[in-house]
This record gives C-alpha cells, structure tokens and sequence, in this order.
C-alpha cells in the first residue's frame, strides 16, 4: 500500500519527472500520428490499387496473347471452383496516343486496355472512377450528350458539336477569304499554302477523310462521316493522360484538360501478326468519351481503355476462319476471404510454366515493391521514434537518479519503519510506471486529436508558414489519409510504458540498496 | 484514554505469538558473527527484553579503520526507560542502530526475548522493526509528502499487502486518530510536515513509532533539535508512555538533564559501557 500512495504522491509532487516525460509523450503522438498517416496512405494505396487490378491477373507474355479465351476460363473456373466469383478477358498492349491541341500535336505513352463492357466491372472497382455519373452506373463507350465532372463542363456531344460547328464556320471564312484573294490575284493560290491554313488532314487511311479538306472552298454535303454527328469507337482516357495540374495563383491546385470527351485521338500500336511474320503498328481513330480517375498516377497517367472486340480486330487477334478471338490477360475476382497466394499456386498447377508461357499473379504480387517499399518506410520510422523514446528513458534515468539522492533519508526512514528492500524498489518501478502511464496516455489523447484534425493542422501550419505542408499535386490525394489501428496504439503505449519502467530500474536498484543507517544520517 | 491504545491485554496475546514467529523466523537463516567472544554479561539474559553481549563495531572511512563499540554488554529488562548517554563519537547512536536491527555488529550477539536477532536474514528483520520495534529520531524524519495522519500510518502500510490494508482501512486509520488524540495532535491530522512545529513533529513520530503497538521504544535524541519546553513535553510523553503502558524505551541523549528522567544511564565512553547507573 505504502508503495502506491508514495509513488502517487511524488508523481503530484515533483514536476520535473513531469517534465522528464514530455519527450515520451511527442513520441507517443509522433509514432500514432505517423502510423496512422502511413496506415492511411498504404490502405487507401491498397484500396486503390486493389480496386484496379483485380485479385488475380493471369497474363500471356506473348505479343499474340492466349488463344481461345473462353476455352481458358473454363479452365481456371474448374480449377478454382466455387473461389471464383468473376472473371473477365482484356487485351493489353503498349501505345502510343496522339492528340492536338491549338494545332499543336501531343504524344503520349500509354497501356491500352481493350475491355469487355460488360464483365470488367465484375472484376475491379473500375466503373467507380469514371467521372460520367451515367457510365458509373453502367458502363458505355458512347459519347454522353453532357453532365460530365464539374471540371468538364465543356464536354460531351454538346461540346463536340460546338467545336464542328465552329471549325466549319472558321474554315468557310477562310474560304471566302481564299475565294475574293482569287478574284483579286485572277489566279489560284498555290495548293501547299492553303494546305497549312487547314486543319491537318488525317494522316492515316483508315480514317474518313475531312470532307472539307479536298472542296476547295465549296459547300459539300458530308457523305461517308460527319463529326457533328458520329464518333469514332469509344476510349477511355486516364485523367492525366488528358490533363495538366498545377496550381493557380491563387493556391488552388487546378486539373487543365487538354482533350475532353468528345474529342478525337490518334492511337497507334502493334498488330498481333501470324507466325512468320513481324508485327507491325496500327493506327485508329477514337473519340474520348470518358475520363478515368483513380488517384493513383501510375494508372491515370498511363490507362486508355477502349472495347475489347474493336481492338482485337484492329489487332488481328480474331481467327478469320472459326472466329475465335485471343486475349492478353484474364482478371479474376475470387470470393472474398480467399487466400490469394493459394489460389495462385492453384492456377500455377493447372498451367504449369514449362508448358505454358503465361504469367499468373496476385495484385499484391504486382505491386510487391511498392507495397514492400510503404512497409519499409514505416518500419524504419518506427524504429527511429522508438529510438527517441528510448533517448527519452535515459532523461526519465537522470531525473530518478536525482530523485532517489533527494529521497535517499525518507528510504533510510521507509526502510527503519520495515519496508524491505524489494518494496522500496516497486516504489520507484511503479513511480516509473505511472510516469510512462501518465506520459504515454497523454501523447495518445494528442496524437489521436492530432490525427482527427490533421488537415485543419496542416491548413495552419499553412497559413503560419506560407509553405505547402501536404502538396496534392505530388501525391493526388486531397487530402491526407489516416487510419488508426487500435492494435498500433496499445503497442505503442506499452512500448513507451515499458522504457519509462526499464529506465526506472537502476535507479529504484540504487534505492533498494540504499543502508538504512547511511541513509538517515544524509544531508 | 491511553489503555485503549496499547492495552497490557494486547500485550499478553501477542506476545506468545510473537515469540513462535520469532523462534520460526530465526530457523530461517542463521548466520554466525565473524568473532565470537564470550564475554561477562552483568544481568540474566533470560529475563530481559534485550541484551547485547561483547558488541564490537568499526566503521571504515578510506583505509583507515575506526572502531566505534569494543565489547558492549548490557540489558534491558521488560519496562525499563534506560538513556544511553555520553560523548559525541562514544558510539550511542551506533549501538542503538544496532539495537534496532538497523545495522549489523562485526562481533557479538543480540538477544531479543531470548532470541538472537543480530544474525536473522534482513526480511525477518524488517518484520522486527515494523511490528516489535517503534524508533524516534532526533530530526523526526516525517515524510514531506504525506500528512500526518498518513505519516502514522505508514508502518500498518508497510506491515501490510494492499487488500489486507484497504479491508481493515478504517481501524487503521481509527487506531491512528486515536494515537494522534493521545500526543495532542488530533486537530492536524491533514497537516503536511512543513506545516507542524518541531515539537508536533516529533510528537508525530512518537505515534508513528506506536501504530503497530511495539514492545519496545527505540529514541535517538528526541529531544536534540527541539527547545526545552517542547523537549520537556517530548520527554513528559515517553515518561508516561513507560510507566502507563509499561513500554520499554531505550533512549540516546547527550542531555544529562534529559537522562536523568530515565529510570537509569548506561553511559558509553570510547566504545564502552563505563558505568550503569
């Protein structure tokens, strides 16, 4: 008894112990505070990535991709059985996208994705990154009339054909211009110059030609396409495929679009040729009809999505005699709870890698390195804070020390009443660890408020510091990610608790062996 | 008033007890002094409370060696209020912590109630100092941080495990009320230490010293660092203590006015017992 209320009273009594348990408390909120953040971040990433790449990936490494792609998910469905809840076939190649802007040709690097619209939402949390609220709900490669983000107001067949009808109107001035320079010179202008005055002609033949590119100034009604009217076949581009971010003057970060929906776009890739022959590229004409934003910028500055059927026949990939078509990957959602990496193995049985050159993955597998690399930074920032409470516990070892060489007559006193020496040592331990107790339960309430409030902090610190504290363009999240672990937390305060209680050892030894006739006579 | 606090009842039932549990603590662990001298004891050691026999005891200060008890003999029999008097240095103090089982003797024998207790291991010794044995000091040594009340207290603490203590928490704190009545300090049971006088304090201690109700009183110069009529009133309170409660209190003075009230003087002069009076 005599050693909690001692313990209790010198914890009210002598502030500087207090004082030596202010560096356990900023590393208690420290290490919640970081936790949390980078448990926000890993599972918002894993959220993410998890919602784009399906559970499993089962992927031809050849150009040509697998043949038969129904033959081969009745395959994986036998071998997975009831595991299996979705599958879907996609065909992935590299391409390039090119697009203009005031004249100017842009190029870009992309991974297109040719899906199947009406399985590939089973697979992946794909449709819920469309900015299109009616292709949320059910996906659609046609050109919608309007109601895009509010980012994109000037999209859609309204916009498009807008812009026809001002490309027309702009085109007609140049001829009448062109036609009263004819009158007055009495002579054609030569051909190449007027050719540069007009939008450039499609480069490539599979394209209808502009109608007005070859009338010369005469009204001609469109035979075989009209833009006003039609698209091409749909795609679906990555956010930052088609936008630039930066941030205004004012501070507000700001997504400047470069090609919306409803514009049209070059892609060019590789054919799937027959054997013996070498692969060539192929170019087609597609009309944006969406944006995809994941947050994720690997994928928004690499994805253009566009229906599987046109770009396996753009390909070459359906057998012109039995007509069955080839894919390059299969994505395969499995039940919920089901072990991935067993799955795997399974899928691995059945297509074994001698035989079949096919790459079978789980996502995490996929994104091992960047997961491994989230689960290294917070592993070495925990060692690091855990080593600043530990720099904390030699602080909580001097002030004991002095605490016991002020307190060494009343041990003298405790141990002429009969304390023994182990109950003098449990009246320091427990001084120890009601000081780690108080210390890290207050770091906890602060790091937790702390948590709770971190962006309204770092809109402060902001503003105190006129410097970006969290800059959403270089991480794409508006905001910062948290997510407490409860289990984090307690091993947290039984951590910090515990160096309070280790770094009160010696010092409580010292006490204990403190002799009772030496003790009294100190001064 | 006072019977109610240290009862000769009391005494009676407890002492059989006591004597089983000193008997079963000194089966324990015997440990023999280095040097065993028979010496001539000047009393029966049977019949007394305490005696100490051929007590040697130095001190080592760098390499010098200082001997402060050459051969101490003497006993206290039951009841007896005996001052140990002489010179600063004579070895008073000294002998009475090793009375107290507070420090060990290089040589020699204590016997209590016929038991040896100089050689019991230390944590039958904190039972003796808690339960059988109340000790004064000359600078009270309260401690800072607990009240009155608690500071008298704190022996039942120490003597006992946190629920047995809680259980009986308010005949403790009863029985230490009452031992506060008794000393006149009933109306500053919630006073901290630096709020009291030295002669509060001490009076303090002097409860503290008989909440486990000992047998006997150990006092290092109660009256050392107090004014002469808070030293009188100190003095007035052991005086009644010995003969209402028939206590034992051996007590250590530099005072010859102070130890003139005991019952007889056992003066020390150069680590010796010179005279008993």
């Amino acid at each position: 008894m005599f050693k909690l209320i001692l313990s209790w009273r010198y914890l009210r009594t002598r502030y500087i112990a207090l004082a030596s348990i202010i560096s356990v408390t900023l590393g208690v909120a420290t290490l919640i505070v970081v936790n949390s953040v980078m448990a926000g971040f890993s599972q918002e990433m894993h959220r993410r990535l998890h919602g784009i790449l399906s559970d499993l990936i089962f992927e031809s490494v050849s150009l040509g991709g697998l043949p038969d792609a129904q033959w081969h998910k009745d395959e994986i469905g036998k071998a997975l059985g009831d595991d299996l809840v979705g599958i879907t076939a996609t065909v992935q190649v590299p391409a390039m996208l090119s697009f203009q802007v005031r004249g100017q040709w842009i190029t870009r690097q992309v991974n297109l994705i040719g899906i199947d619209q009406e399985t590939y939402a089973d697979v992946g949390d794909f449709a819920q990154y469309l900015l299109h609220p009616e292709n949320r709900r059910a996906l659609s490669f046609l050109l919608r009339e309007n109601g895009y983000d509010e980012r994109l107001p000037e999209s859609g067949w309204e916009q498009r054909r807008l812009r026809i009808e001002y490309q027309r109107a702009f085109q007609d001035q140049l001829r009448q211009v062109e036609t009263s320079r004819q009158a007055a010179l009495g002579g054609p202008l030569p051909s190449e110059e007027l050719a540069a005055m007009l939008p450039p002609s499609d480069p490539y033949g599979s394209i209808p030609a502009d109608p007005y590119s070859t009338t010369h100034g005469q009204h001609q009604k469109v035979e075989q396409f009209d833009e006003a009217k039609e698209q091409f076949t749909g795609v679906i581009l990555g956010l930052m495929i088609a936008s630039v971010r930066h941030r205004d003057p004012d501070g507000e970060v700001r997504d400047y679009f470069l090609c919306r929906p409803g514009d049209d776009v070059n892609l060019t890739f590789p054919t799937s040729p027959p054997s013996g022959h070498a692969p060539s590229a192929q170019s087609a004409r597609f009309t944006v009809v969406d944006l995809y934003e994941s947050k994720m910028s690997e994928y928004d500055s690499t994805f253009a999505f566009v229906p599987i059927e046109e770009l396996q026949r753009l390909r070459g990939m359906i057998d012109p005699e039995t007509g069955v078509t080839s894919v390059t990957s299969l994505l395969i959602r499995l039940r919920p709870g089901t072990n991935l990496a067993e799955a795997r193995d399974r899928l691995m049985d059945r297509f074994p890698a001698d035989q079949y050159a096919y790459r079978i993955q789980t996502w995490r597998d996929m994104q091992g390195p960047l997961l491994a690399a989230v689960q290294m930074e917070t592993t070495i920032l925990n060692i690091l804070l855990f080593l600043i409470i530990a720099v904390a516990g030699f602080g909580i070892l001097a002030t004991f020390f002095m605490i016991v060489v002020e307190k060494t007559r009343d041990v003298g006193v405790l141990k002429a009443l009969g304390a023994p020496s182990s109950g003098v040592m449990s009246i320091f331990l427990s001084y120890g660890f009601s000081l780690g107790t108080v210390g890290s339960g207050v770091g906890m309430v602060l790091g937790l408020l702390f948590v709770h409030y971190i962006n309204e902090i770092a809109a402060g610190l902001e503003w105190l510091t006129g410097r970006e504290v969290f800059d959403p363009t270089v991480y794409y999240f508006q905001e910062i990610p948290t997510e407490i672990e409860p289990l984090m937390v307690v091993f947290v305060l039984i951590g910090a608790t515990a160096i309070a209680v280790l770094a009160s050892v010696l010092p409580a030894l010292r006490a204990a062996r403190l002799h009772p006739v030496e003790a009294l006579r100190y001064e | 008033m006072t019977h109610s606090v240290l009862t000769p009842d009391t005494h009676a039932s407890r002492s059989a007890s006591r004597r089983h549990l000193l008997q079963s603590l000194q089966s324990v662990d015997t440990i023999e002094s280095p040097q065993q001298q028979p010496t001539a004891v000047q009393h029966d050691p049977n019949a007394a409370l305490i005696s100490a026999t051929g007590m040697y005891k130095s001190y080592r200060k760098g390499r010098l060696i200082i001997p402060v008890l050459k051969g101490v003999d003497f006993a206290i029999q039951p009841g007896e209020f005996v001052a140990i008097v002489g010179q600063s240095g004579s070895g008073k103090s000294t002998l009475l912590h090793l009375l107290g089982t507070l420090d060990e003797p290089d040589a020699g024998e204590i016997h209590f109630e016929g038991n040896r207790i100089d050689n019991l291991p230390s944590k039958a010794k904190d039972v003796l100092r808690n339960k059988y044995f109340g000790m004064i000091f000359q600078f009270y040594h309260l401690l800072p941080e607990l009240s009155t009340l608690e500071n008298v207290l704190m022996p039942s603490m120490i003597g006992q495990g946190v629920l047995r203590y809680w259980w009986n928490r308010r005949d403790h704190a009863q029985r230490a009320t009452e031992l506060l009545d008794m000393v006149g300090l009933g109306h500053r049971l919630t006073h901290k230490p630096k709020e009291l006088s030295g002669g509060e304090m001490q009076r303090a201690a002097i409860a503290r010293a008989l909440i486990s109700g000992p047998q006997m009183l150990l006092a290092d110069e109660p009256t050392g660092n107090l004014d002469r009529q808070s030293g009188t009133e100190v003095m007035r309170m052991l005086r009644s203590l010995n003969r209402e409660q028939n206590l034992t209190i051996i007590m250590v003075t530099h005072d010859s006015t102070i130890a003139g009230m005991a019952d007889r003087t056992v003066r020390l002069v150069e680590g010796l017992v010179e005279r008993v009076g």
